[in-house]
């Protein structure tokens, strides 16, 4: 079986992780923050950089290890070509097209996944990669990103919940409870596809209930280590989705409205990097074979993306402009913070680790 | 040599590969499906994993190795293959690993 090597996957990584530099700049350039001038230019396109480029290259890269074949890393590769054209200035249509290509592939590896096995976790899967495209493609239509946003969230939103439900057969769930699931997950594409913002907002609430109540995190938040900070993550993601359920429902996905900064962070940051944070440990050696050994020190991390994200939250909601200013760029920092934690323990075990 | 060696000190080592994210070991969560030696010095494992698509599988199957690396003599070659058929169920888990996680002898599959 043709698969790319680690050492060829790593750049793919790092070009990823370009778009989620520029991405981050450009969401400050936002909020008036000075920033270089690629990202400046860039203002308007931080949810495609930081959804469609940044994640979608870290998605279809995960999906493509995971699918085993050469072709299919050709999604990342296109993903984080769309990211870098869209911060060189060139036209959008240019990373539009490289991330609807990049979309296509994605779905083609979750197939690959799907014919392995038919189950309802790896349909969720697929559809969640068919909603990168439906937002791709949205944006590409009317040239206005705020088509694009309810689907480019359910690209994440589904395929972190098809995970999950995933993890659910460990334990004795009812089966009652994948109806539930697939009616949530009908909820919000119907949500999506009416854009009427109240169903949508309805099946994230719904959704962030299934995954407090069923989730094996609520089980494995009294076991210990990687598997105790793993629960962590995941049970605090859950409450900022269960947050931006209910800003939502108050009215905050209209674009425009005052909360709608708050919501879409709530989802955006709160729920997708709580995800990130607890399972680089995971995805990161699985992708690259470089082992990255726990440390508690990984909880600062997650702490501190909880207070910087709740004080832009309280910015957003009390109208308070300098608060959520300030509160954004912290917001940025705790992403350094992170990358440099993970950085600090690959160096620490790299002696060890070398063989 | 590798008669001294059985299928149990076999699953015993691969007790020693952790699922993080279940916080179990691969052997109790009913991931190994077939340990033979087929001939002197030939140790074959088919092995799969819960879910088609995980990437953590390539990642699985290396750290299996190492842990039979430190139990094999020397001239013994495991090959691990990873399989999707038959497709894993939570019925393959060990008893002890189904109670720990909440089952009880009453719940199917």
């Amino acid at each position: 079986m043709a698969d790319l090597k680690p050492a060829g996957r790593l750049p793919l990584l790092f070009f990823g992780m370009l778009s989620l530099l520029g991405g981050v700049m450009a969401g400050l350039a936002r909020l008036g923050w000075e920033v270089p001038a690629p990202a400046m230019q860039a203002a308007g396109v931080h949810g495609p950089l930081m959804i469609a480029a940044f994640f979608g290259t870290v998605i279809s890269l995960e999906r493509a290890v995971a699918a085993g074949r050469n072709w299919a890393y050709l999604a990342p590769l296109a993903a984080g070509a769309s990211g870098i054209v869209l911060l060189a200035g060139a036209p959008l249509l240019a990373g539009q097209i490289l991330g609807s290509l990049a979309a296509f592939g994605l779905i083609a590896a979750s197939a690959v996944a799907l014919r392995r096995q038919v189950a309802a976790f790896t349909v969720v899967l697929t559809l969640a990669a068919g909603c990168w495209l439906v937002g791709n493609l949205a944006w590409l239509a009317s040239s206005n990103v705020s088509t694009a946003v309810a689907w480019w969230l359910l690209f994440l939103v589904l395929t972190i919940a098809g995970e999950r439900l995933e993890l659910t057969r460990f334990l004795p769930t009812p089966p009652v409870a994948q109806k539930l699931f697939i009616g949530i997950v009908g909820v919000l594409l119907i949500g999506a596809l009416t854009a009427v913002n109240s169903l949508f907002s309805t099946g994230l609430l719904a959704l962030a209930f299934w995954l407090l109540r069923y989730d094996i995190a609520r089980r494995n938040i009294a076991t210990e280590g990687l598997t105790r900070f793993i629960a962590a993550c995941l049970l605090s993601g859950y409450a900022w989705l269960l947050v931006a359920g209910l800003l939502g429902l108050a009215g905050a996905f209209t674009p425009g409205h005052p909360w709608r900064d708050a919501a879409l962070h709530a989802i955006g940051l709160g729920f997708v990097f709580s995800m990130v944070f607890g399972h680089a440990l995971i995805i990161f050696p699985a992708v690259t074979r470089i082992k990255i050994p726990y440390h508690p020190a990984l909880y600062l991390s997650l702490v501190l993306l909880h207070l910087t994200l709740a004080l832009r939250v309280l910015g957003s909601l009390a109208g308070n402009f300098d608060l959520r200013h300030l509160a954004a760029l912290l917001n940025g920092l705790v992403l350094i913070v992170f990358i440099v934690t993970i950085a600090t323990l690959v160096r620490h075990n790299a002696p060890r680790g070398a063989r | 040599m590798t008669a001294a060696l059985d299928t149990e000190q076999i699953r015993t080592a691969l007790r020693k590969v952790v699922d993080p994210e279940v916080g179990a070991n691969i052997v109790d969560l009913g991931l190994i499906y077939r340990i033979e030696f087929d001939a002197p010095g030939k140790l074959l494992i088919e092995m799969t994993m819960t879910s088609p698509a995980c990437p953590m599988g390539e990642m699985i199957v290396d750290d299996a190795y190492a842990e039979l690396d430190s139990v094999l003599p020397a001239d013994c070659q495991p090959e691990i293959r990873l399989v999707w058929e038959p497709p894993w169920a939570p019925s393959m888990m060990s008893e002890k690993c189904r109670l720990s996680l909440g089952w009880n002898e009453a719940d199917s599959t």
